[in-house]
């Protein structure tokens, strides 16, 4: 299929009726939930994914990606009327937009807030399609040793959504490979760690290990402590922005939206660091730098537009090299999966179609975000009235009814319950639940990669240093780990120099005392 | 960041996951054939690697506790569950067991309804009224989306059937 003629096909797909509901359906779902208090954009992907087996693939990824794109702007909302950030990365939205509340502008720095993240949320998508085809053309040179040296790499990312401890999020990772073990062996067919139970043969179903990882804790976790919300919801005032307000951000929302870009394509990064990173660009070359903090307008444009520019950037190593940029796209995984579709450089060669109809869509999504967040912004009274009493009982319903639909199988319940007490249980270990659930993904490529070279080459290792492309993976995956033990390093080095000042001045604090 | 304690005991515990890993489960519970040509390509590789990777780590995150810098008494974040929360979270978790066993049963309609008001119970009961409504309203519009319209074939239990 040439460009125009794939183009084409997409277009028809998108040019229906029912495409264009689901994405607004996925939109409004995604606005609606980001928004709630409690819940959070990947809780909302990963309950609203058991919906779409019903659907054709591409109504059932346009859902997907509309909850996607309106869960992140949907948190923008709590975070500035209540300071409850929807998403971790809403919280640089609240450091400007909740003063603004404060001063009776709510209306004013949501409506920034919708403006930036569509126009992020636009640069992002135009990003991922000028990217995300070139990056496949050029992955179709992949072998199994190539791809086993990319997905080397890509476990690197872990570093990235590992959190407090580095250790901890790798041996969260090496706990999701051993998993991802479960099975019939794929070259001898033998049993792994089934038990001698059949339904534990085709592996550990993947929505039930999501949903229980990301959205039971949090079940728990109201259970363990049961409170009411405690954040007062600021009244709207005027909702609107000026020309003049907008002209004046726009800077700082295009430079916003280019380091979403930047940041989003690289695996494990994620939408928190580059909010914060465009916030401090902004606040660095703004001339109304003092009023930061205090409720300017221009922080809430710059940290919207960084937190949304992330979300086309994260689907280029999705689509073009089936790798999961973050902890959404890795559930988004799953819609395609379901749909035997496999993310990565065939699929543009197998349904592109289907591509071109998401890139399409993702640009509609953007206007159709614009619309329908307008209109959030002022229905989120109601939403925030939602008892969070009976959220987490919701949660635990749709939680059932979804896993069980996906193969129809009762005992993909009981796995999802039994990884529901064992995430919560590594919540409390302080142990990252995100790197358990991208290597359970990632482990069974890096598997089979590695053993379909050594069949190649009768098990000489050399297989992984053969051309230019594993070198290239070898040498960026030592950089990255040198990044990333450097990084390590100075972090541990930052906290104990924090640690023994806090006891000199308790200490100081104790004899003064005496 | 935890008590110099509770990281000792987290990475002694992952040994202890690790050796039990690498001694009982990959010997027991991964079947070999006879004709594996290369050890690159057993069924066993993977997961024995990955076992002695965690044991390292474990071994690791052990050392780091006992050598490296505890944080100042009393800033370490707590393990400490209270009683009235430790009943909850086990009576939630029972509850995850008798929902597992009572689908076969009572169907999975009127099973999440009954987890749903036990959920609102043992958080405190407030909105009651509220509660029950959506208990009901809830499982079964799931049940006219996934039976009517998804197709798929959700369990009735033997008691009362839904159309």
């Amino acid at each position: 299929m040439t460009f125009l003629e794939s183009l084409a096909a997409g277009f028809g797909l998108v040019a229906q009726w029912e495409s264009l509901f689901f994405l607004a359906l996925g939109v409004a779902v995604g606005v609606f939930a980001g928004a709630i208090p409690g819940m959070s954009a990947t809780m909302a992907v990963a309950l609203t994914l058991p919906f779409t087996f019903a659907l054709d693939p591409i109504l059932g990824i346009l859902l997907l990606l509309g909850v996607y794109k309106g869960g992140i702007f949907g948190g923008s909302i709590p975070a500035i009327l209540i300071r409850t950030p929807g998403t971790p990365a809403s919280s640089a939205t609240a450091l400007d937009g909740y003063p603004m509340a404060e001063q009776g502008h709510a209306g004013k720095a949501l409506g920034m807030s919708l403006y930036a993240s569509c126009i992020a949320d636009f640069v992002s998508n135009i990003a991922l399609i000028v990217f995300a085809g070139w990056l496949a053309q050029f992955a179709m040179n992949f072998g199994p040793p190539e791809f086993f040296t990319l997905i080397v790499f890509s476990l690197t990312i872990i570093a990235g959504v590992a959190g407090d401890s580095l250790t901890k999020g790798i041996i969260s990772a090496v706990i999701g490979l051993l998993l991802a073990t479960v099975g019939l062996d794929l070259i001898y067919g033998t049993n792994r760690f089934t038990f001698g139970n059949a339904n534990l043969m085709g592996g550990l179903n993947f929505i039930a290990v999501l949903i229980g990882l990301f959205a039971l804790p949090e079940i728990f976790a109201h259970v363990r402590l049961p409170r009411e919300r405690d954040g007062k919801v600021r009244g709207l005032g005027h909702v609107g922005v000026t020309l003049d307000e907008l002209k004046r951000c726009l800077k700082s929302i295009f430079r916003g939206s280019l380091i979403g870009v930047f940041l989003g394509s690289i695996p494990g990064i994620g939408a928190a660091p580059s909010a914060f990173l465009s916030y401090s660009e902004a606040r660095r070359t703004s001339p109304r730098q003092a009023n930061f903090g205090k409720g300017e307008i221009e922080g809430v444009a710059a940290a919207e537009a960084g937190n949304n520019g992330v979300a086309g950037a994260t689907l280029i190593p999705l689509l073009s090299l089936g790798i999961p940029g973050d902890v959404i796209t890795a559930i988004i995984i799953g819609a395609f999966m379901v749909h035997d579709l496999q993310p990565g450089p065939m699929l543009f060669q197998t349904h592109a179609d289907i591509i071109y109809a998401l890139f399409i869509g993702l640009i509609v999504s953007s206007v159709l975000l614009f619309l329908i967040g307008s209109l959030a912004i002022r229905g989120f009274r109601y939403v925030a009235d939602i008892p969070p009493n009976l959220l987490a009982p919701s949660v635990l319903v749709l939680c059932i009814f979804g896993v069980y639909a996906v193969n129809n199988s009762a005992f993909d319940v009981g796995v999802m319950f039994a990884m529901g007490v064992l995430g919560y249980v590594v919540v409390l270990l302080r142990f990252p639940p995100a790197p358990f659930l991208i290597a359970f993904i990632l482990g069974p490529l890096l598997e089979n990669n590695f053993r379909q070279s050594l069949l190649m080459s009768q098990g000489a290792p050399e297989i992984f240093v053969r051309g230019p492309i594993t070198w290239t993976f070898w040498t960026l995956t030592l950089l990255a780990l040198a990044f990333i033990i450097r990084s390590t390093v100075a972090n541990a080095r930052f906290k104990r120099r924090l640690r023994e000042e806090s006891q000199r001045h308790g200490d100081r604090d104790s004899s003064s005392a005496d | 960041m935890l008590s110099r304690r509770d990281e000792t005991l987290i990475g002694l515990g992952v040994m202890a996951l690790a050796i039990f890993i690498l001694a009982y489960m990959i010997p027991n519970w991964i079947v070999v054939p006879r004709n594996v040509r290369l050890i690159f390509l057993s069924p066993m590789f993977w997961p024995n690697i990955l076992g002695w990777v965690l044991l390292v780590l474990g071994g690791l995150l052990t050392l780091r506790a006992l050598l490296g810098t505890a944080p100042p008494e009393g800033q370490a974040d707590s393990l400490a569950i209270s009683r009235a929360e430790g009943l909850r979270l086990v009576v939630m978790t029972a509850m995850l067991v008798v929902i597992f066993f009572a689908i076969p049963v009572l169907g999975m309609v009127w099973t999440s309804m009954l987890a749903f008001v036990a959920t609102v119970l043992l958080t405190g009961g407030k909105r009651m009224g509220l509660g029950v409504l959506v208990a009901v309203v809830l499982p079964l519009a799931l049940y006219f989306f996934f039976s009517k319209v998804a197709g798929v074939s959700i369990p009735q239990g033997v008691f009362v059937r839904l159309p």
